[in-house]
């Protein structure tokens, strides 16, 4: 027996309940993730579907089946993002995966990239402060000063993965032309991970100050607006807090996804709800931070 | 003549690290620089600690965290510390880390402009402000007073509180700011 999850044709932030629902529970059913139609997919999407992957990996469920885009030009860009790569971990990859090396392709920021422990976080912002740097100022038209603070956004939202997800999660940077819904180009950087998520990693600490209200929801409310962390020493919980700070100052989106919930700072340009509750569950957390080209 | 030791930042994470290393991010990596950084104040006992972030080029705020909040909440109350070479991104990483422990530290930027980062209260960041603006010379608490157009003993308060955050020196003749030699 197989159950199919399909992916949606316009993967990203926006259609991502609809994946998380058609995901549900993985046990039971070997899964079926249904991609031949796709026909676009956000960073966000990209690691969501690799989330899912390792999620039913970390349940020791049977190895699910992946069918990748039939547009070969799709399936190209999925390869070029460095997903087909690390996606033949998880799933039983079917349809034609094209053999392209994932570097040098002008819009992928950063390719597809695991991110385990502070190496990896070492890794990441060593191989993108260059690029980054030529792409915010000179294709966003942002101030160089917005160039400093990437790298520390980038760190701090890869260190979540590390420090409090218990297990292992992915960086994905691109920049593109939001054609229809912002009419500008951005800079968009997904970090997922398929662990504990907020409201496990913060229990301990939080749930009973919280007391009836506590949940996913209390949980993002917890991190995001008010910066706790789960450990005792005053000097966590500054992460959150610096990447709101850094793309509150460049006019930017930041949402945090995990369990069943979901908390923004939306910015002007979005029409996206602070806080989402009820929602369907999904392990892990998906942080989502989007930057936009400067406008007079 | 005061003793300053400098402090390296890049130095230090090239022997605090295995890996071939640029930027000062992550909690681990900053707890590893913060040792080393331990062991040489240990080692040495000098008035006045320079650090310098000159060659650094990505600070977070985890990093910024385990070296300077740490560091000041450790040996400030027996060291003067003086940040070196700090640009606007090591700022926006230094100065909420400084702010969530209550803390203040004098940073020179590129050129050598001193600048308190962090927690001071406004008389007191008005009066280093003038401090540094007398060439440097030690500065009478009237003189303040009078250039801030406050009380005598507004200015001597605001002063004390320099003082007592090791922002500033009293001598004989005055007060004089924390700086490189």
């Amino acid at each position: 027996m197989t159950r199919v999850v399909e992916i949606p044709a316009h993967f990203d932030d926006h259609s991502f309940d609809q994946f998380a629902k058609a995901f549900g529970d993985p046990s039971g059913t070997r899964l079926l993730f249904d991609a031949h139609a796709a026909q676009w997919a956000s960073p966000f999407g990209l690691l969501g579907l690799l989330s899912a992957g390792q999620a039913v990996a970390e349940q020791g469920l049977e190895k699910p089946l992946l069918t990748l885009p039939r547009d070969r030009d799709v399936a190209h860009y999925w390869a070029r993002t460095g997903f087909v790569d690390h996606a033949e971990a998880f799933f039983e990859l079917h349809g034609k995966a094209p053999r392209v090396h994932a570097r040098g392709d002008s819009d992928v920021l950063l390719e597809v990239t695991a991110v385990r422990g502070a190496d990896d976080v070492h890794d990441v912002v060593g191989r993108i402060q260059d690029r980054s740097a030529a792409i915010l100022t000179g294709e966003l038209g942002l101030d160089p000063q917005a160039t400093m603070g990437f790298g520390m956004a980038l760190s701090e939202a890869c260190q979540n993965i590390v420090e409090h997800a218990g297990t292992g999660g992915w960086v994905a940077v691109q920049t593109y032309t939001w054609r229809k819904r912002l009419g500008r180009r951005v800079v968009v950087i997904a970090v997922t991970d398929a662990g504990m998520g907020f409201r496990r990693s913060l229990e301990s600490t939080q749930a009973k100050r919280f007391g009836d209200r506590w949940g996913d929801a209390a949980a993002l409310e917890a991190a995001l607006i008010q910066g706790v962390s789960r450990f005792r020493d005053s000097g966590r919980g500054q992460g959150i807090a610096g990447i709101r700070r850094y793309l509150n100052r460049w006019s930017g989106k930041f949402s945090i996804r995990s369990g069943t919930a979901r908390a923004a700072m939306v910015p002007s340009w979005d029409d996206d709800v602070p806080l989402a509750d009820q929602l369907p569950q999904f392990p892990g957390s998906q942080l989502l931070m989007i930057i936009p080209a400067h406008t007079e | 003549m005061t003793v300053m030791q400098r402090i390296d930042l890049k130095e230090v994470l090239g022997r605090a690290v295995s890996g071939p290393y640029g930027d000062l991010v992550t909690r681990r990596t900053g707890q590893a620089v913060r040792s080393e950084i331990e062991e040489m104040l240990d080692d040495c006992d000098t008035e006045v600690a320079v650090i310098d972030f000159g060659t650094v080029r990505c600070l977070d705020l985890s990093c910024a965290d385990e070296i300077v909040g740490k560091l000041l909440l450790q040996y400030g109350s027996a060291r003067y510390f003086l940040l070196v070479g700090v640009d606007d991104g090591h700022r926006d990483a230094l100065q909420p880390v400084l702010e969530r422990h209550q803390l203040a530290v004098v940073a020179e930027d590129r050129s050598g402009t001193p600048r308190v980062l962090g927690s001071i209260p406004d008389r007191a960041r008005d009066a280093f402000d003038v401090l540094t603006t007398s060439g440097y010379g030690r500065t009478a608490a009237d003189e303040i007073a009078q250039r801030l157009a406050v009380p005598p003993e507004a200015a001597t308060a605001a002063l004390q509180e320099l003082c007592a955050r090791r922002l500033v020196r009293e001598g004989a003749n005055g007060f004089q700011p924390l700086r490189c030699a």
